[in-house]
């Protein structure tokens, strides 16, 4: 079954259909929230509250407005980011920063999950924009920082990131079109 | 009163699609939204792109996550509805959301796969942080309580949270037709249980849902009264405890029950009924 209409009937309280759901959802979930948040025992965490809150608040999913992947990918993202944000304001930092340089950003993650052709497309989409393009998307998709702190890392106006950001992103739908 | 012109929030939709706004920011770009048609399928159109390099980010979870989630789904309430938005306090009519919901949500039919329930030997003490979600969850839903309420709230929350930890705890629940659910945590070995329920109406006024335990042989026993929508944790349940059965009851409650039960779920998965 498709992740909308298993969305909808957990919607309904069908746990079975959670259980299918969790099948298709756990592994973009923890690699999305892991990618973002990078420590293991706190990817998990985020994660299991993600899926839960898939669960708990299913019945406000609207098909008419997305795709349930996208819905729930959305909610897992703003709260790996939620995450890594806070983590940072607590004064962490610095340690998460020593982590990283043993850690390049890119490919560390991905190359232990078997070679996905999506993740490839993905891949070879990013490497098309331009630098400034594919660091304004990625400092923030990837990495958490708002579009403030991409301008201060890269030394760019606000205007020039917002609209780096907005031709990344369109670059990558463009260039994505014919791999779906 | 804005600082900001609408072109300048318009230049928001793409970093508010990657959620690099900050708070407030977001907060403002979102009543925008709101006003704003052409902004939405922007944004919309935006947050699908970046859905894309999520996708890219794909990893297999750990194992044990997957039991941790689904023995916590089988005891977390649902959401029943959409919340209402501050400015229309009354909440979203029921046929708004029928067309989204599976007929059987409804009454109209039997739910269409409910499968053999299988309980799951998921020791709790083995998933302490397991166990603290699904007691925040629990209270999650429940937005505008008092602080006193909210102290009463925090006190049972370590109750639940002391059945959760038990050794032999496990978890089982029960959904009707309606979709109306009963969730049960239960201990054997402490003769503890955490019982919620979910999808049903408030009972009419002056009236209350009284939890029961029922045995062979014998006649019902009380485990107490239903606080609103807060989950109730009884004590004290034999080991020989066959099923609980909620019934509505007076203010109050009743030394036996007076109505019949409007669910019952059986405890032999649960560990007990020897």
């Amino acid at each position: 079954m498709e992740a909308d209409e298993l969305l909808l009937l957990v919607a309904g309280g069908d746990q079975m259909a959670f259980e299918e759901l969790y099948g298709l959802v756990a592994g973009p979930v923890f690699g999305l929230v892991r990618r973002v948040v990078r420590d293991p025992a706190q990817s998990e965490e985020v994660s299991q509250e993600v899926l839960l809150e898939t669960w708990r608040s299913a019945a406000r999913f609207d098909p008419r407005r997305g795709s349930a992947l996208s819905w729930i990918l959305t909610l897992a993202h703003r709260r790996a980011v939620d995450r890594v944000r806070s983590a940072r304001a607590a004064g962490e930092r610095e340690q998460r920063e020593a982590r990283r340089a043993h850690h390049p950003a890119f490919d560390q993650v991905t190359e232990e999950v078997e070679a996905g052709l999506e993740r490839e497309w993905v891949r070879r989409c990013l490497e098309r924009l331009t630098e400034l393009q594919r660091q304004s998307v990625t400092l923030a998709y990837y990495d958490g920082y708002t579009y403030r702190e991409v301008a201060e890392r890269l030394s760019l106006p606000l205007g020039t990131v917002k609209t780096r950001m907005r031709d990344g992103l369109t670059r990558l739908r463009e260039c994505l079109g014919g791999a779906a | 009163m804005s600082l900001f012109r609408r072109e300048d929030l318009h230049s928001l939709a793409a970093p508010y699609a990657l959620d690099a706004l900050e708070p407030a920011e977001r907060a403002r770009f979102e009543r925008h939204l709101k006003d704003c048609a052409s902004c939405a399928a922007d944004v919309r159109a935006l947050s699908e792109d970046a859905v894309r390099l999520a996708w890219s980010a794909a990893a297999p979870p750990p194992s044990a996550m997957r039991d941790r989630v689904l023995a916590a789904v089988r005891t977390i309430p649902q959401e029943s509805a959409v919340r209402p938005e501050p400015a229309r306090a009354r909440p979203e009519p029921v046929r708004a959301r029928k067309s989204q919901l599976p007929p059987h949500v409804w009454g109209a039919q039997p739910p269409p796969r409910q499968r053999q329930r299988r309980p799951l030997f998921v020791p709790f003490a083995t998933a302490t942080a397991a166990a603290a979600l699904v007691v925040a969850s629990l209270f999650a839903v429940q937005a505008n309580r008092t602080q006193d309420e909210l102290d009463a709230q925090k006190a049972q929350a370590s109750e639940i949270a002391h059945v959760l930890q038990a050794v032999d705890a496990r978890a089982t629940r029960g959904q009707d037709a309606q979709g109306r659910t009963i969730g049960v945590i239960a201990s054997a070995s402490e003769g503890r249980a955490v019982v919620t329920l979910s999808g049903y109406n408030a009972p009419p006024s002056g009236r209350v849902r009284q939890l029961w335990l029922m045995r062979p042989g014998e006649q019902p026993r009380s485990l107490g009264l239903f606080a609103a929508d807060t989950p109730l944790v009884a004590s004290g349940l034999d080991k020989s405890a066959t099923s609980l059965a909620v019934t509505v009851e007076p203010d109050g409650g009743s030394p036996q029950p007076t109505t019949q039960p409007v669910v019952q779920l059986a405890l032999k998965s649960v560990g007990f009924g020897e």
